[in-house]
């Protein structure tokens, strides 16, 4: 493993300004799509992680490809533009609409035309009648915006849990069930995720983002095991092959649908000696299961099959071999380690979670936590009512996060104007004897 | 020694978590302790359900139930958690929320090197040994003498010293100490002027960049941090605040007004004008008080060090608080340019 060095093969970080995006380095020549532009991404193999890359547009700048030369240094529009004249506040400003003396078109040109960032905004601002009006705070805004606009750099990272939970939670919160970043450091703490012990997850569609945060608290070279029920066919792992773990990393996380691991452990149909047909009998007889039963593994069967076009990894699971499938032995693996009882619980579902809580129960030690996540409150009320009269749990929680971030900038500082409102909640406590 | 592995069963010497209607309480398990004439005595631990007589948790299940003189109650195996609730406070301390977000914002997993300073009351410490053990190590300061013994004991009583070191010491004032430098993947700072540990924090961070944090109650803090780290070359610079709520959970059972009866004239004179029923909800209420503020969290990413020479530039131009503290890590940044180039 070289981990400094961006490599083909990699999941990796492509951020531009506050924009990130997640992808696999899977050729090096890898063409993406930031926004409207196309970036060519050769060149960046071999470079260590934090490189920046200058976007240079390959032909014509209407287009809007680009290719990437490295570069040492970002030159902020705030350095290049030097502004001589600030007005004192906004009095003798009005908005009329011809501010701007360049038309449309002219901007457009302009941006074909001129090679540097810094010339199209130094265009912009001479031609503009209140630009010089403007306070310093409101011309600095302005360069703000501008630079948003016309930024030309980009930095390759890393991707880690932080940066991946940012990723996906800004790209579509429903994916992931809503778990907002606050959300889910406290599922991992309040589990008493660590580097031992065995953790049970039951996952109905985070995209592996769920898997991904325990599996990374577990740990590498440790002897932490992850048993990850999933209710479709194949487990979602997005994120969890995003993490870029080594394979002695990720085989500590035994992904398995829960009826098969279930119907394993209860009545240990599958053995290392069963013939196949046997299996692919009881197998299909499961999916049939799943897909009559709920609507909601229908829906992750299809995000499943989604991301298996995008992703071939994943296909790996999905070719049954002729006669012993890798699910065939998840299957047994995962009931030995439940038939060890289990060091954690957690549980984010879209399902009613009061059955598969009380199944799963079954398997944790007592005195060890648990941590069920929903995206409303009203189950988690129902299931808390339910717990307090069976009185099998202790320290029962019923919480939620607000969390808030700030614009931190000298005599500008003040909450963002926007916030990430929906967060879920999450039902804590500890197993009794 | 309950904090180091999962265990089943409760041995002499373990801290265990007793919990009794809601209420949690640690305590040692000890068969005597001494009185206040310095005699050894039966070690009877009292609650408002009685006494507990505490040699006989000995041998017994985490998780189990225990009598008491007037009732019952249950024990468990202390996790952070458990722990941050029930420690005895010499400090103020950081609680589950933040400890959750630091953690996870640090970018820290087992095998980390991370920096803590100060180590207060080691509410945030036993979250941090647990999330870097087995390979991780933990280096935590304090410049009040006797917080940093008390903690290093403590941290010897549960079983944790091996991923802990816990020194007295003012960082600000002295930095974390040469042996750490260009060692460390995180450092956390809970100081009363953080800005003036961050140029420490730079010469600690290893030279593959790392990962800042710093929290503070009051925003003139966090100005004054933020200006620093970008002085010292971090990116990636963002304040935030996350504060939990605990929701009571109860059937609420509430009456139904029927009003519908008044467009139509009744023949059944008079009706009466109270509630026809009632209907009753499952609700989960906001508590009238609730946690408003505890600190801000500014967190922030050093990149390696051959990005770091683009600050060097703007350092210059700048006059930090402390002087020698910048002409070293201004040092360093020549150095690591001309590595680079």
């Amino acid at each position: 493993m070289t981990p400094n060095k961006i490599s083909v093969g990699d999941y990796l970080i492509l951020q531009k300004q506050n924009y990130k995006k997640l992808l696999k380095f899977n050729k090096p020549n890898l063409t993406v799509t930031v926004g409207r532009d196309t970036i060519n991404l050769t060149g960046i193999e071999g470079w260590p992680y934090f490189s920046v890359f200058k976007m240079v547009s390959n032909s014509s700048k209407k287009n809007r490809e680009y290719s990437l030369e490295l570069t040492q240094e970002i030159v902020n529009l705030k350095d290049e533009i030097d502004v001589k004249i600030s007005g004192n506040d906004n009095r003798n400003i009005f908005d009329d609409g011809h501010s701007q003396k360049l038309s449309a078109a002219d901007i457009e040109e302009l941006k074909v035309d001129s090679s540097k960032a810094s010339d199209i905004v130094e265009t912009l601002i001479t031609n503009s009648n209140t630009f010089h009006s403007k306070t310093e705070f409101s011309q600095e805004k302005y360069l703000r915006k501008k630079e948003k606009k016309y930024f030309e750099y980009i930095q390759i990272v890393r991707p880690n849990l932080r940066i991946i939970t940012e990723v996906m939670y800004k790209l579509d919160p429903g994916k992931i069930q809503g778990i907002r970043v606050d959300t889910l450091s406290q599922i991992i703490t309040m589990a008493n995720i660590q580097s031992e012990g065995n953790h049970l997850l039951y996952d109905s569609g985070s995209n592996g983002l769920l898997a991904a945060a325990l599996l990374s608290a577990i740990g590498n070279q440790t002897n932490g095991k992850l048993v990850h029920m999933h209710p479709g066919n194949m487990s979602q792992k997005q994120a969890l092959l995003a993490m870029n773990f080594n394979e002695e990393h990720l085989n500590r996380c035994i992904s398995v649908n829960v009826y098969s691991a279930l119907r394993q452990y209860y009545q240990g149909c599958d053995t290392n000696d069963n013939t196949s047909s046997e299996l692919n009998h009881l197998k299909r007889k499961a999916e049939d299961c799943i897909e009559i039963k709920s609507k909601v593994s229908k829906t992750e069967n299809a995000i499943d099959k989604y991301i298996n076009t995008e992703d071939d990894n994943i296909s790996e699971d999905s070719k049954p071999e002729p006669k012993k499938p890798k699910w065939h032995f998840d299957n047994i693996a995962a009931s030995t380690i439940l038939k060890d009882k289990m060091d954690s619980l957690v549980i984010a579902c879209k399902e009613d979670p009061k059955n598969i809580f009380n199944e799963l129960l079954e398997f944790v030690k007592p005195g060890r936590p648990f941590v069920i996540y929903y995206n409303v409150a009203e189950p988690l009320q129902q299931l808390y009512m339910l717990l307090k009269s069976m009185s099998n749990v202790a320290a029962l929680k019923l919480s939620c996060n607000w969390m808030r971030n700030y614009q931190v900038l000298p005599d500008r500082t003040h909450p963002e104007v926007t916030m990430d409102g929906a967060g879920g909640f999450l039902l804590t406590g500890y197993v009794l004897k | 020694m309950s904090f180091k592995n999962y265990k089943d069963k409760i041995d002499e010497g373990d801290t265990v978590i007793l919990y009794l209607s809601n209420n949690l309480y640690a305590l040692e398990v000890r068969r005597e302790i001494k009185n206040k004439k310095g005699e050894m005595i039966e070690n009877v631990f009292q609650t408002p359900f009685g006494a507990l007589k505490v040699k006989n948790l000995i041998g017994a299940d985490f998780g189990s139930r225990v009598e008491l003189s007037k009732g019952w109650g249950h024990v468990l195996q202390p996790t952070p958690e458990l722990w941050s609730l029930t420690l005895p406070h010499r400090t103020q301390i950081i609680y589950t929320p933040d400890i959750s977000m630091i953690l996870l914002q640090l970018d820290l997993v087992p095998g980390s090197t991370v920096i803590e300073a100060g180590t207060g009351s080691g509410s945030l410490t036993h979250a941090l040994i647990r999330r870097v053990r087995p390979h991780g190590h933990v280096f935590t300061f304090d410049f009040h003498e006797h917080r940093a013994k008390i903690a290093k004991e403590e941290f010897e009583e549960h079983g944790i010293a091996d991923f802990v070191t816990a020194r007295h010491r003012d960082v600000l004032e002295l930095g974390f100490g040469e042996e750490l430098n260009g060692k460390v993947d995180a450092v956390f700072l809970d100081l009363p002027s953080p800005w003036a540990g961050i140029p420490h924090a730079v010469t600690a961070i290893k030279e593959e960049g790392g990962r800042f944090c710093s929290f503070s109650p009051c925003i003139e803090q966090v100005q004054r941090s933020c200006i620093a780290l970008q002085e010292h070359g971090f990116q990636d610079i963002v304040t935030m605040e996350v504060l939990q709520t605990e929701l009571k959970v109860t059937r609420r059972t509430i009456p139904v007004r029927d009003l519908s009866f008044l467009r139509h004239k009744s023949s059944e004179c008079p009706v009466e004008e109270k509630p026809s029923g009632d209907t009753s909800y499952v609700v989960g209420a906001w508590p009238a008080s609730t946690p408003g503020h505890t600190g801000y969290l500014t967190v922030a990413t050093l990149p390696p060090d051959f990005k770091k020479s683009k600050a060097k530039d703007m350092m210059k131009s700048d006059v930090p608080e402390d002087k020698s503290d910048s002409s070293e890590s201004d040092d360093r940044m020549v150095i690591d340019e001309s590595v680079n180039q």
